[in-house]
């Protein structure tokens, strides 16, 4: 991220430490709740086998989704959990508590601070129990990978990884757009539910959608690609040069959202507003 | 007679209420109904998909249509949010002005669950008949009996499932984890009560562990007693008994979680 220069964004050293000392507190914090982790990890565990067990259910009856074969789709799956693990552990508890700060008010108390507000109100908080679905995920790829009988090259891998970080940044920038959207409906504090009622089809790969739905996912409301275009990289179906396609995406979506932030934040009239 | 007028009065009160505060939130209703429509969506898409080749099971393509199509309404007639209101009411005390009421909260809930449904439900009606306007596929035959049979299941699997979420809500008196017993049973009625597939896709095992809970009654019956998959005098009897059956159970077990439940919160506060 550091990167980005754009003309209202330049990440100072000190902001790193800032980061540092807020994630040790937190982590200081969830550790008293060490049950948390375990209850987490059954979550997921129970969500994978859902998950698995419905694309069980397809593939009775079916050999191919949308091209894709059953353990293909499960390396997408991986790849779901490990991103739906970043949005838990650090883009619902930060940004996503937006919509109801501005609701209130309480807004306040971040702009009141010297650092920049899109930063601090992003990455304040980390529910690092969540991580563990970033884990998880990364080993259910894997294990597809390994059920598929293909080990990806080092440069398949490579693209993976910055494909990954790149989705990563592209699902960041679709919250903060949405949750820029509180300063316009004020009334409406539910804005998440938006974003996870679309990121459903995020679940299956972009070409098992038949017309009007691939539209809408595909098109309309890209967040499909975001678990399809690494899962590519990873089991070969798309030539590695994609991470360079799939950085330029993120840069783009980045700057968008970016500026998007600015102009909702000049509608911001606080409390006495 | 005065008894049964004063609650009709009360009901009318209680539901005037809760409709006129959904009326405020009407924008954050409409994207929990989007929520509730995109799971059926892409189910509807992924079967679509995989229907290309001809019938899957009996159900060819517009059959799934038809099938999601009700499974929307269905469910939107019968979810029921109350195990996370009672489990927030527990946990932060919001429980005690309502016991204080000379009125047992689950009447509010009730009122609560009928606004919001006219609501949501007719809107989920609207929708359905538009997309009928231009895609056949989702037309139902036209059938009133079929229908007042269909309005009788779906109030029986509305009752049942909201017994089954107040009681589980009722758990937050002695755990802190209600919400994730919810959240187990959301996923399991996922496939038992035929939320990802019609239940006779189902692996046979696992279509009868739906047969002989009460999964099957909560959304799938009603959703195939109005496409017409369920039919014939036997089918249909045994659906509605089960319901029957699976209702007063729950009903059962409310009764009983709420009575000891109350004491045991009273001797928390006191």
């Amino acid at each position: 991220m550091t990167e980005v220069r754009l003309p209202t964004f330049r990440v100072q050293r000190s902001a790193f430490r800032i980061l540092a000392a807020l994630w040790r507190l937190n982590f200081a914090e969830e550790l008293q709740y060490r049950a948390n982790f375990v209850a987490s990890l059954v979550g997921t565990a129970f969500w994978i086998a859902t998950a698995l067990l419905t694309l069980a259910l397809f593939f009775r009856h079916t050999t191919l989704l949308g091209g894709w074969s059953y353990w293909e789709v499960v390396v997408l799956l991986g790849v779901f959990n490990a991103l739906t693990g970043v949005i838990e552990a650090v883009l619902r508890p930060g940004i996503g508590q937006l919509a109801s700060e501005v609701r209130s008010g309480r807004l306040d108390l971040v702009l009141s601070r010297p650092v920049d507000a899109q930063a601090f109100v992003s990455f304040r908080k980390l529910d690092v129990w969540r991580l563990t679905d970033v884990a998880l995920g990364l080993g259910l790829a894997g294990y597809a990978l390994a059920r598929l009988g293909q080990m990806p090259s080092a440069l398949q891998l490579a693209a993976f990884v910055v494909a990954l970080a790149s989705a990563a940044v592209v699902v960041y920038a679709i919250w903060v757009a949405l949750m820029s959207l509180a300063f316009w409906f004020v009334a409406v504090e539910n804005l998440s539910v938006l974003f996870d009622a679309v990121y459903e089809g995020a679940r299956y790969p972009v070409s098992a959608y038949p017309g009007a739905l691939r539209f809408l996912f595909v098109y309309l409301l890209p967040i499909a690609w975001t678990t399809t275009i690494p899962a590519s990289a990873l089991t070969g179906r798309l030539r590695p040069e994609i991470g360079l396609v799939a950085v330029a995406v993120a840069v783009v979506a980045f700057a968008l959202a970016r500026v998007l932030w600015s102009q909702a934040l000049k509608r911001y009239t606080g409390v006495s507003g | 007679m005065t008894r049964a007028r004063g609650w009709v009065g009360t009901y009318a009160a209680l539901i005037r209420n809760a409709w006129l505060v959904d009326l405020q939130y009407r924008a954050a209703i409409g994207l929990w109904l989007l929520w509730g429509i995109t799971e059926p969506a892409i189910a509807l898409g992924i079967w679509w998909a995989i229907a290309s080749g001809g019938p899957v099971g009996g159900y060819a393509r517009a059959d799934f249509a038809r099938y999601f199509f009700a499974l929307m309404l269905v469910n939107q007639l019968t979810i029921a949010w109350d195990s996370w209101y009672l489990d927030r009411w527990i946990r932060e005390g919001d429980l005690n002005f309502r016991l204080a009421r000379p009125l047992n909260p689950i009447h509010e809930s009730i009122a609560d669950n009928i606004a919001y449904k006219a609501r949501s439900g007719g809107v989920i009606l609207v929708l359905w008949l538009l997309v009928a306007l231009v895609w056949p596929a989702v037309r139902l035959s036209f059938d009133p009996a079929r229908w007042a049979l269909t309005a009788l299941a779906v109030l029986l699997a509305g009752a049942m499932r909201f017994f089954i979420s107040f009681t589980t809500g009722l758990l937050a008196f002695w755990t802190t984890r209600a919400s994730a017993v919810m959240e187990l049973h959301a996923g399991l009625a996922l496939f038992l009560a035929g939320r990802v597939a019609p239940l006779s896709l189902l692996p046979p095992a696992l279509a009868s562990v739906a047969g002989v809970l009460w999964f099957r009654g909560m959304i799938s019956f009603p959703v195939e007693l109005l496409t017409g998959a369920v039919h014939g005098a036997s089918q249909i009897q045994r659906g509605f008994a089960e319901q029957m059956v699976w209702l007063g159970l729950w009903f059962a077990a409310y009764r009983l979680a709420w009575s000891r439940g109350v004491r045991q919160y009273g001797a928390v506060g006191g």
